[in-house]
């Protein structure tokens, strides 16, 4: 039996709005944000539909805000999300470290744009990739997922919501201009055929000597939020298992090993890539988000040239796959990289192919996405 | 110049009796003992306002597993971490939106803002006023000790004009904010100052703020001897408090824009707002009823599932099912798509409503034809007469590149969208233009012109719906899409109650079309 107010069904919905639906069928009720094309549509739809799903929405004075207010609201104990694209995500960032650090989780959309600064803002790119990585401050793991239709944006928003429960950590979906403003069907399923992880509530009662980061085996400590009696505190400073300050080196190294390995120690439960013809591929193409979609026309085109070619599509660009990359650098003559920056995702396919494999990236500006025959050049050179 | 003063005897904690010696004090049961002594300075005004504020919080009669206290960053952003609450000690400049979170995910809460005056008033100046202009029903205690303590004593936003700090070793030039002025203005509930040495009645102001709906704010004015004290003459604790004794003036419902602070002035203090206003969350209680983001939406009921295999609604994205043989050299994207499907380019200027019919037409094939369908668009930053364009793949296959590029199908509702695109149509294709807003080159023989715009404003009196007599010619003369379909899909994305006028612009345009000599002859696809 669905929810009141939450859609099941088929609908024609652009990847911004399936990203709201996604949300309210992962348990979403709270969205705070500011308006920046290409992501308003995010929060236009939140702004409508929350009320109708017991939710609330808030906009707020800018990114700083919106991005404190859902940490706010996690605290408080909702599920919350906000969205924005490249010059909001730079200011979101101080307090995506403070997620991080709090173990809060959230889900942060960014619809990309071509940048730097103000940049293109009508226009696609994928070149916040590296930012999604590294642009926080501090030594950090971070989890980003790159859909590249509606349809998974809208899987993916669930997918978000339940990886930042099960590891409370900010999960970044990475879409762009291009799944945005792309409208295509949509399935719904019915909320009992959704899977959701579930708010990891604290098993003791609260107590004097409750310790509210003291991980469980997974390294994962569960989340108590305000409001039940634990009297809990939470910091931004390094802290001890009580969420006590203790800026100490010995404090640090207690802490910033947990809070990197609950990421890379799970990162195989973590990493999704789709792969196709890989096994006997001479060739592999790694792409993400867009570039997976409009890599699959050249690749296709490319086996009926009777190329040995495969399609590694990283669902999850961060963690990075870099086991299996790793795995197929020693068998393949190159691997082929398109994405819509000049040459990020390269440079960690070059990492982990450590010189056994050609790596051919097919970088492009943004604002745009590839030709397909830029990609097949690039393929039919890794093949020669 | 921090380290001498660490180092300075009189800061020494040896000798000092501990806690256990000295035995509970009644309001320890507030503290997280544990965690004392604080970091605070000999003669800084903070313990004051800490047990002030313990003091009226337990007097309030809240309950206290309720009770949330947010703090930014910097000496006074150290006491959520002093008080045993929950307590939340978030960024620089941030505790003000972090605790709107908390409020609006839990309206059972009462939240407490406590941070110092370059926390809150600088850095986090703009949430500030945000937060008091919408009424957030939050409580907020702002330390002011004139400068930024625990970075070494710089100069801030509230400090006094002339005076000395280690970034204004000369005197300030600035002038300073003045806080109730500022959250008067900005639409706060509640405004009362004191200094430290007023503890009665800064309690008294504190116990009123928490329970005082909406945005209340106090301003705490508190000595920081060890930086600004030293800096301006007034070394010790007791210099400050004597300048409050001597220079402190209650002057209560004072206007806030006479309360300003010089240096070595009078520190005028009081009660300066208390005023009804209706709060941020009974607004949205008014509007939508009571709303429980927080609940836990019966997500433990949920089967459990094993959550390491990922969740997918759709396929993954398929290769091209059927690919074209091998043959010549390839050039163009759209030769390659598979031959089943059609590209189809709606364009026009923004205002005619040609996203919405990329919309309609889109959601016909898509939910209503069962077809596949990606549309995607582009248009520029005018709101409106902007050159804008919606474009359609249609197929029977999965659609793997999702541009169009050479348009089998074309609209066009104005001269420049016709003269920008008319080149990337196919050969053979269908084109369909306004006739009045669009004129063709003279050597172009394949425009079929339909009145569109004429047809709305004169057969249905409303201009508004040229693009959906249009969709009824495209309908008719394309065979794209069925008219069920297109009817279900108009019916699903107008306004409400234009359903019956658009219905009527759909027929019209269909049976322009029916009428068309050459309506046989045409087939886009």
């Amino acid at each position: 039996m669905s929810e009141p107010g939450v859609l099941e069904g088929e609908f024609f919905l652009d990847g911004d709005t399936a990203i709201a639906e996604g949300a309210i069928c992962a348990g979403c009720r709270f969205f705070g944000g500011y308006p920046i094309t290409p992501a308003t549509e995010i929060a236009e739809r939140m702004a409508a539909r929350l009320p109708e799903v017991g939710g609330v929405f808030i906009q707020m004075e800018d990114e700083l805000a919106s991005m404190n207010v859902v940490l706010g609201a996690a605290w408080g104990g909702a599920r919350a999300m906000t969205a924005t694209s490249g010059p909001g995500l730079s200011l979101m960032m101080e307090n995506i470290g403070l997620a991080i650090m709090t173990e809060t989780p959230c889900v942060v959309v960014d619809v990309q744009r071509g940048g730097p600064s103000t940049g293109l803002p009508t226009l696609t790119s994928q070149g916040d990739i590296m930012q999604a990585r590294w642009g926080t401050h501090g030594d950090h793991e971070i989890i980003a997922l790159a859909p590249s239709s509606p349809q998974e944006a809208f899987d993916l928003t669930i997918r978000a919501f339940n990886l930042a429960e099960q590891y409370r950590t900010p999960v970044l979906l990475m879409t762009s201009e291009s799944v945005g403003h792309m409208t295509e069907r949509v399935v719904i399923p019915p909320a009992e055929q959704i899977p959701l992880y579930p708010w990891r509530r604290p098993q003791t009662p609260p107590s004097r000597d409750f310790l509210p980061y003291a991980p469980d085996e997974d390294g994962v400590p569960p989340f108590p939020v305000a409001g039940m009696g634990y009297r809990i505190h939470m910091t931004g400073l390094t802290h001890d298992e009580r969420g006590y300050p203790a800026t100490t080196a010995a404090a640090q190294r207690e802490l910033l090993p947990r809070l990197v390995g609950k990421i890379r120690n799970n990162r195989q439960k973590i990493i999704e890539v789709v792969e196709d013809g890989v096994e006997d591929a001479d060739v592999v193409v790694v792409a993400y988000g867009i570039s997976a979609r409009t890599a699959l026309l050249p690749v296709s085109r490319a086996r009926e040239e009777g190329l040995r070619v495969g399609l590694l599509k990283l669902v999850t660009v961060w963690p990075f796959a870099e086991e299996r990359i790793r795995q197929l650098a020693g068998r393949v003559k190159a691997f082929v990289v398109p994405e819509l920056n000049l040459g990020q995702i390269a440079l960690e396919v070059e990492r982990c192919a450590g010189g056994q494999a050609r790596v051919i990236p097919v970088t492009h500006p943004g604002g745009d996405i590839h030709e397909p025959e830029d990609i097949l050049e690039a393929i039919r050179e890794g093949a020669a | 110049m921090n380290r001498d003063l660490v180092e300075n005897e009189e800061l020494e904690l040896a000798g000092v009796p501990t806690v256990e010696e000295i035995g509970l004090h009644p309001l320890d049961y507030l503290l997280r003992t544990e965690r004392l002594p604080h970091i605070w300075c000999p003669g800084c005004g903070l313990g004051t306002a800490l047990s002030c504020f313990s003091s009226a919080l337990v007097r309030s009669g809240l309950d206290l597993d309720k009770v949330a206290v947010v703090s930014g960053i910097g000496c006074t952003g150290r006491v959520a971490g002093y008080l045993r609450l929950d307590g939340f000690h978030t960024t620089h400049g941030r505790a003000i939106p972090f605790a709107t979170g908390l409020k609006l995910a839990n309206q059972d809460l009462k939240v407490v803002v406590f941070s110092g005056d370059g926390d809150l008033i600088a850095i986090g100046g703009n949430h500030f006023i945000h937060a008091a202009r919408r009424n957030m029903d939050l409580t907020v205690i702002c330390v002011n000790n004139f400068n930024y303590g625990m970075t070494g004593g710089q100069v801030g936003p509230t400090t006094p004009s002339e005076a000395r700090t280690s970034t204004s070793p000369r005197g300030n030039l600035e002038h300073p904010f003045n806080i109730p002025r500022l959250a008067a203005a900005a639409g706060a509930t509640y405004v009362a100052r004191w200094t430290v040495l007023h503890a009665r009645r800064l309690e008294k102001s504190i116990h009123k703020a928490l329970l005082k709906p909406g945005f209340s704010v106090v301003e705490v004015i508190s000595p920081c001897p060890t930086l600004y004290g030293r800096f301006n003459r007034k070394k010790y604790g007791l210099d400050m408090m004597e300048y409050y004794h001597q220079k402190a003036v209650i002057r209560h419902g004072a206007a806030p824009w006479e309360v300003d602070i010089d240096l070595g002035g009078e520190i005028i203090c009081g009660e300066f707002v208390d005023i009804e206003r209706p709060t941020f969350q009974e607004r949205l209680r008014e509007r939508y009823g009571e709303l429980h983001p927080s609940e836990d939406l019966g997500l433990l009921n949920r089967p459990p599932v094993e959550l390491d295999v990922p969740f997918a609604a759709g396929e993954s994205l398929p290769l091209p099912a059927e690919p074209r043989p091998a043959g010549g050299p390839v050039r163009i994207p759209s030769e390659m798509a598979a031959r089943t499907s059609t590209e189809v380019l709606l364009c026009g200027f923004g205002g005619q409503g040609i996203i919405l019919s990329g919309r309609i037409t889109g959601a016909a094939a898509a939910l209503y034809d069962g077809r596949e369908v990606t549309l995607t668009q582009s248009y520029g930053p005018e709101s409106r007469g902007g050159a804008c364009s919606a474009s359609l793949i249609i197929s029977d296959q999965p659609i793997s590149y999702p541009h169009v590029t050479h348009p089998h199908v074309m609209v066009a509702m104005s001269q420049e969208a016709y003269t920008t695109y008319r080149g990337r149509l196919v050969e053979d294709g269908l084109l369909l233009v306004d006739a009045d807003l669009v004129e063709p080159s003279p050597d172009d023989h394949l425009p079929i012109p339909v009145p569109a715009t004429r047809i709305a404003e004169q057969e249905l009196g409303r201009r508004i719906v040229a693009n959906i007599v249009m969709l009824g010619a495209l309908t008719a003369l394309s065979g794209l899409v069925s008219e069920e379909a297109m009817r279900k899909a108009i019916l699903d994305r107008v306004p409400k109650g234009t359903e019956e006028l658009n219905m009527r612009a759909f027929e019209a345009g269909l049976s322009y079309a029916a009428h068309l000599p050459q309506a046989d002859g045409a087939s886009g696809g």
